[in-house]
């Protein structure tokens, strides 16, 4: 093969190789592009959660504001709980039981605990939405979820600090919501499904408005948790995510 | 009677106030309870019924301004308590204003200084080293006081507070003033305080309290008290007091889950033979605790108070089943085992006791 002939066919298969490289995204990508959809500025939202097991529903109602990725107060409204709340801060987890005037602080196993029953922990209460700081991703491929196309990917925790060191999650190619998830332990026996059940546009980006969580070491179990009302970038006061504001 | 006709009297009281009806949901906790006793000293076995009653009217949580008004009664027609005061039934009554730079609360409510389930060291404002307590509760101290406290942010997660407590005599020499800093250094919460108060005679109490993770969450705190008219180096020791805990959840197959949870209290300077103790002077006392749950609802508990030094216990055996939601089944056994004269013994009203009952919120 002539110099000539060589680089006309590095040329063609460099020019046959750069669309491929421009349309591939990488699970590294579809996992940033995830949080940033789910991380606003500021946001606050009111809602409930409910939690069917044999003897019926129970219900507990909340109000959350948040900001960034990492912040994030929880009051809840409902009668058996009112004025209890949960701040999440970066790496630090607080309650407050307004009863006993009684703060503390949360750490360890601890964060694992059901939240009032439920099939949520205080952790998915308030997770951080900064991925990748704790998993690596995997890019596993495609399937349609509740007719939606979603990648399907799977990330593994960098560390033991994280609740769930397996997940496996539905991410839907257009809108880049998590329409489905299966949080697992390392040796792979399932701890947790959720599933979106209804989405609400807002700022442009489709978010869950309600939401399912099945804890798989429950038997006969379910959670609801449904977002009444939800306002994006909006003006909060720094203050509200301090030790002052969750003991007020 | 005359308990009765108070109960009735601050109830109607708070409706006036407050006015029930229109109140945005009040909440009602109500524990009701049947005991059978068996004392082994009299040898008599008792049966009665027991309630715990409290009725909380919380203002909106909205604005700066914010209060709360809770009356609250224990009966228990084994040992049935007189009502003597009115303050015997407010729970809480406190205001609380947020100020551009402070925050005011002023009225009765509780103060959590440091850390502890039974003991605390650091609670210097009310104590948190009796063993005259009821471990069938879930909440083994709740004891409320008057006060005005002035909180003080100092950044997102420090604050300081000071705290003036009322004389409940007339007498203005009888109140105590006190304050705390609390912080984190690193991983560490960080809690130092003083209190002056009148007691027997005047006293000034510090306190310093750590709490942080080693797997375990752990939690440590030591205080002395000095007797402002006889501040002997002796009672200083004597009244040094170091608490110190240990709690691990650990998440077992299924959903089931068991909380451990150990604390100890030590006087120094206590009697530390092995011989009978009194609960002044005893050298060091323990708080296991184990909590099974096989399900999210429903939970098995041990709890124990000892006094190794004369192999004394009070011991606690309970379960709770949360059936719906705000409603829950309770039955405990409890009993003390100990020889006469122990700091846990079978000598004169101490008593073996069965309870059985439900306790629901609305």
């Amino acid at each position: 093969m002539s110099n000539r002939t060589r680089i006309i066919t590095t040329t063609l298969l460099f020019l046959l190789i750069i669309p491929f490289n421009l349309s591939a995204i990488t699970a590294e990508e579809i996992i940033n592009t995830m949080d940033g959809m789910q991380t606003f500025d500021t946001s606050y939202s009111t809602g409930s959660i409910k939690t069917t097991d044999r003897f019926g529903v129970k219900e507990s109602t909340f109000k959350a504001w948040s900001q960034g990725s990492s912040d994030s107060l929880i009051e809840f409204t409902s009668v058996a709980e009112r004025g209890q709340k949960i701040l999440r801060t970066k790496g630090s987890l607080y309650l407050f039981y307004p009863d006993a005037e009684e703060l503390i602080r949360l750490q360890g196993a601890a964060l694992r605990q059901s939240l009032l029953g439920s099939d949520l922990s205080y952790e998915d209460m308030t997770e951080e939405k900064n991925t990748l700081d704790d998993y690596t991703v995997r890019l596993d491929g495609s399937q349609i979820v509740n007719g939606h196309d979603c990648h399907v990917l799977t990330l593994t925790a960098k560390t033991r600090q994280v609740a769930y060191p397996i997940q496996k999650i539905w991410v839907d190619k257009e809108t880049y919501l998590v329409w489905k998830a299966a949080y697992s332990t390392a040796q792979g026996r399932l701890l947790k499904e959720m599933e979106v059940l209804d989405t609400i546009v807002v700022d442009g980006r489709t978010l869950p408005k309600q939401t399912k969580i099945e804890d798989k070491m429950k038997r006969d179990s379910s959670t609801i948790m449904a977002l009444d009302t939800l306002e994006v970038n909006i003006p909060l006061d720094r203050k509200i995510f301090a030790l002052e504001n969750l003991t007020w | 009677m005359v308990g009765r006709r108070l109960l009735c009297a601050s109830i109607l009281i708070g409706c006036f106030l407050f006015g029930i009806g229109a109140a945005q949901n009040p909440v009602v906790e109500m524990n009701l309870l049947s005991s059978t006793a068996y004392m082994l000293y009299s040898q008599d076995l008792m049966q009665g019924m027991g309630m715990d009653l409290k009725i909380s009217l919380l203002s909106e949580n909205s604005g700066n301004v914010r209060g709360e008004v809770a009356f609250r009664t224990t009966y228990n027609s084994l040992v049935p308590t007189p009502i003597t005061s009115i303050d015997d039934v407010i729970y809480k009554a406190y205001l609380r204003a947020r100020f551009p730079s402070f925050r005011l609360t002023a009225g009765k409510t509780r103060l959590s200084w440091g850390d502890g389930m039974l003991f605390n060291a650091a609670d210097i404002l009310y104590g948190s080293s009796s063993v005259s307590v009821d471990l069938t509760q879930a909440e083994l101290r709740s004891k409320t006081d008057w006060m005005i406290n002035v909180n003080y942010p100092l950044g997102f997660f420090s604050f300081a507070e000071a705290v003036f407590l009322p004389s409940m005599t007339g007498e203005a020499q009888d109140m105590g003033v006190g304050g705390r800093f609390y912080t984190n250094a690193g991983e560490t919460k960080v809690e130092g305080g003083y209190l002056t108060k009148k007691e027997t005679t005047r006293v000034h109490k510090l306190y310093t309290s750590l709490q942080g993770n080693i797997g375990p969450d752990w939690y440590l705190a030591s205080s002395i008290t000095i007797d402002q008219s006889n501040p002997s180096a002796s009672d200083i020791q004597k009244s040094w007091l170091i608490s110190g805990g240990l709690f691990h959840m650990q998440y077992l197959s299924g959903e089931r889950n068991l909380s451990l949870r150990l604390e100890m209290l030590s006087r120094p300077f206590g009697t530390w033979k092995f011989e009978s103790q009194s609960e002044a002077s005893c050298a060091l006392l323990l708080y296991p605790e184990v909590v099974y749950s096989p399900t999210s609802t429903l939970s098995f508990s041990l709890r124990a108070i000892l006094s190794p030094l004369d192999f004394s216990t009070m011991l606690s055996a309970g379960a709770s089943w949360s059936v719906f939601e705000g409603f829950a089944l309770i039955a405990n056994i409890a009993a003390p085992f100990g020889e006469s004269g122990d700091l846990f013994n079978w000598d004169g009203a101490s008593a073996a006791a069965l309870t059985l009952g439900a306790s629901w919120i609305y």
